[in-house]
């Protein structure tokens, strides 16, 4: 029904037009010069009376126009399209009606190319008819680059649109795109103000932009401040840089922390011309040099200036003896400074405007940055999974067993590996990640109890050779990886369904990978603990770190016991990896990132213990976020001082966060 | 028999002596049979020796496996190179300016010099850090002082809390990796990851030629390297050896006799921190660079699994298997040997060589508790027994 009506509407607009064709082709007749050679400085009024005409044919003249489709007869100017048919001659055809007017040869037309000034003229012209395009995908990219591109006079146009637009998503954007117009340009005061108000519960970037505009200051010093201007506020130099100044450089002093000094202030009207310039060290030595070069000072006492305060001795000299203009001191730089008011003016000359804009600001910086804090604990979530899923495998072999595999790493970047291998073999993303947590997890856990039965066994009295030993293991792998998969970085797909992100408004979202991440891990959680406290298995292996010769006369076989524990512990590293590949480049080096920070998640967590470990990585993932927000730029920053922290926190609490207690804990 | 075994650390001095000797006779200076460069190889050797030893102390004798033993050497080197790259680009900047009519104020030559270290990583002022920078005095003693104070700190606090075994390995561990993810940083003050460079070159000697350079430098590392093992013999000699011993083996029951665990293990780690950072103040020069790289927990690893592989212990063990292992794996990984192509077994020794150091290495530490020179030991004393 609603169609209907838009088709009803777009037929009637269709004919009311028809009957203006003639006043189209009679206005390209009457203005053809100006199409002929146009250049952007007067072409606009041309545009704006072709708009005004409102004719059916405007939008495809433009487009033509646009495109360099037009041609004109030499000989009366006619304004024409043109088509090809041999070498030398071309068949010409009327702008509007489109009837042929008869064949020509080339040198008799000629092609109108309009300039890319002009050509922009024309595009921004066009915007009027591309918001009312039956095709919605071009109305949406007509909003983008109105967007990019703000200007007036795409209002009206835009309210037109918004009226007969059908498409709720794309109504939504224009009527937004034209509250943001309005509050660029609107001329009454009081609307601008309600509109700019209305805009208090909106987050995105490009309203805070706007908004930033209006009430941009620029920094001014007047001897007297002029009226009726919009002042934010007046800026009072700190006193004290002056003095400290020492002549070196002009710029290094420059606000860095956000005060204003007197050195800043007079260093401003040095830019503004309404001071003398400081003599710093550099000229001062230029002045001297050439001083020198005409024989004002002596070549013997040119050398001798090896110090700033001889220098300004014989500068001082030459001052005295009228050879050199005489230079600014301190003193002067002070008073000069204190002529002067300095003080921020708006751009924008309206109180309530700005007063308006940074009300709004302010509620949207303040919900900003509670969504801010909310994101920021989702990452941190999404990084303490991650951390987990390295650690837990580790969790078993190294918390349960005591077991110190340096070799963990690999673990998880073949499980990696495995992964990519499956994806050559099955090209559904889906089924192939289906696949590789299975493949993953045997491949690794053959891999651990291989390692187990040759290597681990062997050594479990003698731990930091187990260290050692499996640290062998680790290069061997990692360098085995590089030969066989090459040193640059192998994809790992993840399935379509796992594209994007999970956005909840502007600030907050998370990417689908990362949420399948953390369910990975609370999965893990689950089942790990499930099968260390509710199986026959879990309660052996528990038996079995806590007291091997008594659970061994309890009819336990530690042996295989410690093998399929360590079995299991790999594998679950397999599958991590699984999951880390998919959001990591999957390297030979996949498992160096992880081994360190794995460790630190363990022992910060408390060793045997799954949930210790949920803690630890709970308490460094968020940590690293925090410290990474109070210093966004530097992440190594961030890894630094985490691990500080950690050193320090094993002080107060050696046994890690959920301390085994009695003979459990052994040493 | 027994005087040998007595005067071991003499035998070790003539030995080295005499390589040195050789080394020296054999060089571009005088017969032109090995390059500058294979000295230099020798020398920097030694000095990985040297680092091996410490460790073998910390470790062999008192149990403590220290995973932060190369980056008190990388600190050591970026201590000494400090001073040698920031009065390299003093001359640099000077005989710039000597053409200049008026010469440079100390202010001007600093910012100069500032601009040429700190350019590359988008600096000009020289941070705090470099304050000491133009004097080798003050330098050769923070070489001491400060992996020495960062050993005390970092050592008093994990062995107050009784972090021991593998826990306290895996904190050195962290603490390298701390320290190298820091220097790693461009406003660290010492360059980022470019490091600090061109420090082959002595400054205030700027005549002096690599092929002479590269021969004092390996006196001085022979002398360090000898000073040393005689420091090293006379410690595992001594009551306070016998003390580690003990410490190592059972920990506790020496701490029920009445002794300072903590404060014998405090000493021996930060003895052992200030050999290795004297070590790679000497080594560093012979590298011509030193970056974070360096610092990275692999390194130290490296530096116990040589140890390992010589046989720990033993402090002639922790040299043998440091100077063999580094060797052969310079050698193996340089490309100089010829790759086997062999029917379809295509062996690149660049590419294999880390598998195989992998593996062997494993299968050293399974066959034998003491290395390669326990192994040699224990055959000598059944050919003896026989």
């Amino acid at each position: 029904m609603k169609r209907f009506f838009i088709f009803v509407g777009v037929m009637l607009f269709a004919s009311a037009s028809v009957a203006s064709d003639k006043d189209l082709s009679e206005f390209i007749w009457t203005n053809k010069a100006s199409f002929h050679k146009s250049s952007s400085k007067t072409i606009s009024p041309v545009i704006d009376s072709l708009l005004e005409l409102n004719s059916g044919g405007t939008e495809k003249f433009l487009l033509r126009w646009l495109n360099k489709e037009l041609w004109f007869r030499k000989s009366d100017g006619l304004v024409v399209t043109a088509k090809k048919l041999e070498k030398r001659s071309y068949e010409i055809f009327d702008v509007i009606d489109e009837q042929l007017i008869e064949v020509i040869d080339k040198k008799k037309i000629k092609q109108i190319k309009p300039n890319s000034g002009v050509r922009a003229i024309i595009s921004s012209a066009l915007v009027q008819f591309q918001l009312l395009n039956a095709d919605p995908s071009i109305r949406s990219k007509t909003l983008d680059s109105i967007a990019r591109k703000p200007e007036e006079r795409f209002r009206v146009p835009l309210r037109k649109a918004i009226e007969i637009e059908n498409n709720l998503k794309i109504k939504n954007r224009m009527i937004r795109l034209e509250k943001l117009l309005t509050v660029r340009f609107e001329k009454n005061i009081s609307h601008r103000v309600e509109v700019i108000r209305s805009l208090k519960n909106d987050l995105g970037i490009d309203v805070r932009g706007v908004l930033n505009q209006i009430i941009r200051t620029a920094l001014k010093a007047e001897k007297v401040i002029p009226d009726n201007i919009n002042i934010s506020q007046i800026l009072e130099p700190e006193t004290g840089a002056i003095d400290q100044y020492d002549f070196i450089e002009t710029n290094h002093s420059s606000t860095t922390d956000g005060s204003f000094t007197d050195l800043d202030a007079y260093l401003m009207l040095v830019k503004e011309e309404k001071a003398p310039e400081i003599l710093t060290q550099k000229k001062l030595k230029d002045i001297l040099t050439q001083q020198a070069e005409i024989g004002n000072i002596k070549i013997e006492e040119a050398h001798s200036l090896d110090s700033y305060h001889k220098r300004n001795r014989v500068l001082n000299r030459l001052i005295k003896n009228g050879k050199v203009e005489p230079v600014v001191s301190r003193e002067d730089m002070k008073n000069i400074v204190a002529q002067y008011v300095f003080y921020e003016e708006y751009a924008e000359s309206s109180r309530e405007v700005t007063n308006a804009a940074t009300e709004t600001l302010n509620v949207i910086n303040g919900r900003v940055s509670v969504f801010s804090f909310v994101d920021l604990i989702l990452e941190g979530l999404s990084l303490a999974s991650i951390y987990f899923l390295a650690a837990i495998g580790l969790a078993i072999t190294f918390g349960v067993m005591r077991v110190i595999n340096m070799a963990h790493g690999e673990f998880i970047m073949m499980g990696a590996y495995s992964g990519y291998v499956v994806q050559l073999f099955v090209t559904n993303y889906t089924l192939s990640i289906l696949i590789a947590i299975p493949v993953a997890f045997l491949v690794t856990f053959f891999a651990g109890i291989v390692m187990e039965r040759l290597v681990i066994k062997k050594l479990y009295k003698r731990p930091l050779e187990t260290l050692l030993a499996t640290f062998g293991i680790s290069i061997a792998l990692q360098q085995l990886a590089k030969n066989i998969f090459g040193t640059q970085a192998r994809p790992l797909t993840s399935p379509e369904w796992l594209d994007g992100a999970l956005i909840f408004n502007e600030i907050i979202s998370i990417s689908w990978i990362r949420v399948a991440i953390f369910v990975l891990s609370i999965a893990f959680t689950i089942i790990l603990i499930y099968i260390l406290n509710r199986t026959r298995f879990g309660l052996e292996t528990r038996a079995v770190t806590q007291n091997p010769s008594m659970a061994a006369s309890m009819g336990v076989n530690p042996d295989q016991i410690n093998m399929f524990t360590f079995g299991l512990g790999s594998g679950i590293a397999g599958i991590a990896g699984v999951g880390i590949g998919l959001y990591a480049k999957v390297t030979s080096e996949l498992g160096n990132d992880y081994i360190v920070q794995s460790f630190m998640t363990v022992v910060v967590g408390g060793v045997g213990s799954i949930w210790g470990t949920l803690a630890g990585a709970t308490l460094i993932g968020f940590l690293q976020k925090v410290i990474e927000w109070f210093n966004p730029s530097n992440t190594l920053a961030a890894q630094t001082y985490m691990i500080i922290f950690i050193i320090i926190f094993i002080q107060f609490r050696p046994r890690g966060i959920v301390a085994l207690r009695g003979r459990a804990a052994g040493d | 028999m027994n005087f040998i075994k007595r005067n071991q650390s003499l035998n070790f001095v003539i030995f080295f002596f005499l390589f040195s000797l050789f080394v020296t006779i054999a060089s571009e200076l005088a017969m032109g049979l090995l390059s500058t460069s294979f000295v230099k190889v020798l020398g920097k050797t030694m000095m990985l020796c040297l680092a091996a030893i410490a460790l073998d102390l910390v470790w062999g004798y008192c149990g403590i496996l220290s995973l932060g033993h190369m980056a008190f050497f990388a600190l050591g080197g970026y201590l000494i190179g400090m001073w040698l790259m920031y009065e390299r680009t003093k001359e640099i900047v000077i005989s710039a300016a000597s053409e200049q009519l008026i010469p440079l104020t100390p202010e001007e030559t600093k910012e100069a010099i500032g601009n040429q270290i700190f350019g590359v990583v988008g600096g000009s002022d020289i941070p705090i850090i470099w304050i000491f920078a133009d004097s080798l005095i003050i330098h050769l003693l923070l070489i001491v002082i400060i992996p020495g104070l960062l050993a005390l700190v970092f050592g008093w606090l994990a062995f107050r809390s009784r972090v021991t075994g593998v826990y306290l390995s895996i904190l050195t561990q962290a603490m390298t990796l701390a320290l190298s993810l820091y220097l790693f940083q461009n406003d660290s003050g010492l360059r980022g990851n470019n490091g600090l460079s061109g420090l082959q070159n002595i400054p205030g000697y700027g005549n002096l030629t690599q092929d002479l350079i590269s021969v004092i430098f390996l006196w001085l590392s022979t002398f360090a390297l000898c000073c040393g093992f005689y420091l090293a013999s006379i410690i595992t000699k001594s009551k306070l050896g016998n003390l580690l011993v003990g410490i190592r083996d059972d920990e506790a029951r020496v701490r029920f006799l009445g002794y300072n665990v903590e404060l014998y293990k405090l000493l021996i780690f930060v003895v052992t921190a200030i050999m290795a950072a004297i070590a790679g103040s000497l080594y560093y020069p012979q590298a011509g660079i030193v970056n974070p790289t360096e610092l990275a927990p692999i390194a130290s690893i490296y530096l116990a699994v040589w140890v390992s592989i010589g046989g720990r212990g033993k402090l002639i063990g922790a040299v043998l298997g440091a100077a063999f292992v580094s060797l052969i794996s310079s050698f193996f990984t340089s490309g100089q040997i010829p790759n086997i192509d062999f029917w379809i077994i295509n062996i690149n020794w660049v590419d294999w060589w880390l598998i195989i150091l992998g593996l062997s290495f494993v299968s050293i530490t399974l066959a034998t508790q003491n290395g390669l020179f326990g192994l040699i030991e224990k055959i000598k004393e059944r050919v003896i027994n026989k």
